[in-house]
């Protein structure tokens, strides 16, 4: 068993973890040299609270991250890869930069926390001790959500609603559709990440196929919903770029999604069975495996937390960040994620180093694009209020708009990309 | 305000307008003291868009901005005089002194490399 520490990090990068063999014992909270944070999960609300905790406190704070990844692939803007918009590559963040900001990134994988010795333990034996523990492990699928879908299955019927592979596999069978193929999507019920992440993905399977000139293919969209996030300017955008491509159906136009057979392609409904040349399930999702084994998760699946700091509901010692936690108003995004963590490194330093705090205050806003140069937005502002996250104000792309003012959304998107990217992995 | 919070007196002037409407937008003389760790804090919320800006970039580099021209524009977009609706949104909770805690901020700070 080895105790993960700033000073046995230096040997840790180094060495595989079952080199070392010496127990590295920390002191304890009382009397130590430096409070310690250790954030599980490198993605937009873990490395943001670590990155802030580490630049405010300036060295006041041993930070450590725990993330295995040694490149991050952001799920936001993945879908402008499936349109072709964007390399795969440029989707790509490592930890280079966070790490030269004094934070002990350690490339192993959480596989536990014992909430009541305050420590994390990693995967081969290893445990790292915390003061404060953030946990932004993102979300988990349900497979069985969908009858018929597994993780096997999603090698044939792809989600790619976790960023990667999977992504990449769903842009390879869709660059391989003929002309006439049926893509078939399932979308989730809510909660889930990214609110208005699949209607742009079948905005971009549609361009796809435009721009091939195919004009017998068609995309469906089962969806457990009776309505979308910017639905009706997503609707107008697609009545006007793809007329009769797209075909959204909500439960009363297919009465209940029965089943998904990967064998065949086939999607079952109530009233229709459809045969998919390119099937893309996104199932139901709930928080991050370790979020939910460490007890952090109510009955929903995902992770209640205080409005005014982050914090778990059920730990106090613990914050949940991003796509994992229950976020009232909030949807779950990069944005949001980002926001949320900024919150929780104020507090958390508050907490730590006695350093001053303020009021929470949250903001979002998801870019969605429907065409070239047709992108339309929704965001909003959120405070603490009624229990909850709480939005405040917010605004919402309308139908009619001039399309220099989607022009410049598309471009605000990818300037606002460089900038949360740059935000969250330095 | 806080004891210790590094309270500065910013004198709002309007010698630097970014033009006519800005101007107009602070039309006389409004003195508060700023807070320099509240405008550090609000600060992240702008860093999500605005920390990678380039000269090109439709989201503008507000590092360096001028504290009266700052404070023009974020009133402007509150009182939406100025278009886009996401700042318009953010600026729509900013009271005068937490407009003035980020214009000290920004007037000094710098672009993160």
């Amino acid at each position: 068993m080895t105790e993960i520490t700033r000073r046995s990090f230096s040997l840790l990068a180094g060495a595989s973890l079952g080199t070392l063999c010496t127990p590295l014992f920390a002191p304890s909270v009382l009397g130590q040299a430096k409070p310690r944070l250790v954030v599980i999960g490198g993605g937009p609300g873990g490395a943001t609270v670590a990155r802030y905790v580490a630049k405010e406190s300036a060295g006041a704070v041993d930070v450590t991250l725990i993330e295995p990844l040694k490149n991050f692939t952001t799920c936001f803007f993945s879908n402008l890869y499936v349109g072709g918009f964007r390399d795969i590559k440029s989707l790509r963040h490592n930890y280079d930069k966070v790490r030269k900001g004094g934070i002990n990134v350690v490339p192993v994988m959480a596989s536990s926390v014992d909430r009541d010795k305050k420590l994390v333990w990693l995967a081969g034996g290893s445990r790292v001790p915390y003061d404060r523990l953030v946990i932004a492990p993102g979300i988990d699928l349900k497979w069985d959500s969908v009858p018929g879908y597994s993780e096997a299955a999603a090698q044939i019927m792809p989600h790619a609603w976790k960023p990667g592979a999977q992504t990449e596999l769903l842009v390879k069978k869709l660059n391989a559709l003929k002309d006439g193929d049926l893509i078939v999507m399932v979308t989730p019920p809510n909660p889930f990440r990214c609110p208005p992440g699949p209607y742009e993905r079948a905005s971009m399977f549609a361009h796809v196929l435009k721009k091939k000139g195919y004009k017998k293919s068609k995309i469906i969209i089962i969806d457990p919903k009776p309505a979308f996030s910017k639905q009706a300017v997503f609707m107008e955008g697609w009545e006007k770029h793809y007329p009769g491509m797209i075909e959204w159906q909500d439960p009363k136009m297919h009465g209940g999604i029965k089943g998904v057979d990967p064998k065949t392609g086939e999607v079952k409904t109530d009233l229709s069975t459809y045969k998919a040349k390119l099937a893309n399930v996104i199932p139901a999702q709930m928080a991050g495996k370790i979020a939910r084994d460490a007890g952090l998760a109510d009955q929903s699946g995902f992770c209640p937390i205080d409005p005014e700091s982050m914090k778990s509901k059920i730990d106090a010692n613990i914050f949940v960040v991003g796509d994992a936690a229950i976020p009232g108003d909030m949807p779950k995004s990069a944005f949001s994620a980002n926001s949320q963590a900024k919150v929780a490194a104020m507090i958390i330093r508050a907490e730590l180093t006695k350093s001053r705090a303020f009021p929470a205050r949250y903001s979002n806003t998801c870019w969605s694009l429907i065409a070239p140069d047709d992108d339309i937005k929704i965001g909003a502002s959120y405070e603490p209020g009624e229990g909850k996250i709480k939005q405040s104000t917010g605004f919402v792309s309308q139908k009619g708009e001039a399309a220099d003012i989607r022009k410049q959304n598309y471009k605000e998107s990818v300037d606002w990309y460089n900038g949360i990217v740059a935000d969250i992995f330095g | 305000m806080q004891k210790g919070a590094g309270r500065v007196l910013v004198t709002l002037r309007c010698a630097l307008a970014c033009g006519c409407l800005v101007e107009a937008m602070c039309d006389g003389l409004t003195a508060y003291s700023a807070d320099a760790e509240l405008g550090r804090y609000l600060s992240t919320e702008c860093m999500t868009c605005h920390g990678a800006s380039k000269a090109d970039s439709t989201i503008p580099n507000i590092f360096g901005l001028g504290e009266t021209h700052f404070v023009g524009v974020i009133r402007a977009y509150r009182d939406k005089t100025l278009p886009n609706p996401v700042m318009q949104t953010i600026a729509s909770r900013l009271k005068d002194e937490e407009i003035a805690a980020l214009a000290l901020y920004f007037q000094t700070a710098k672009k993160p490399k």
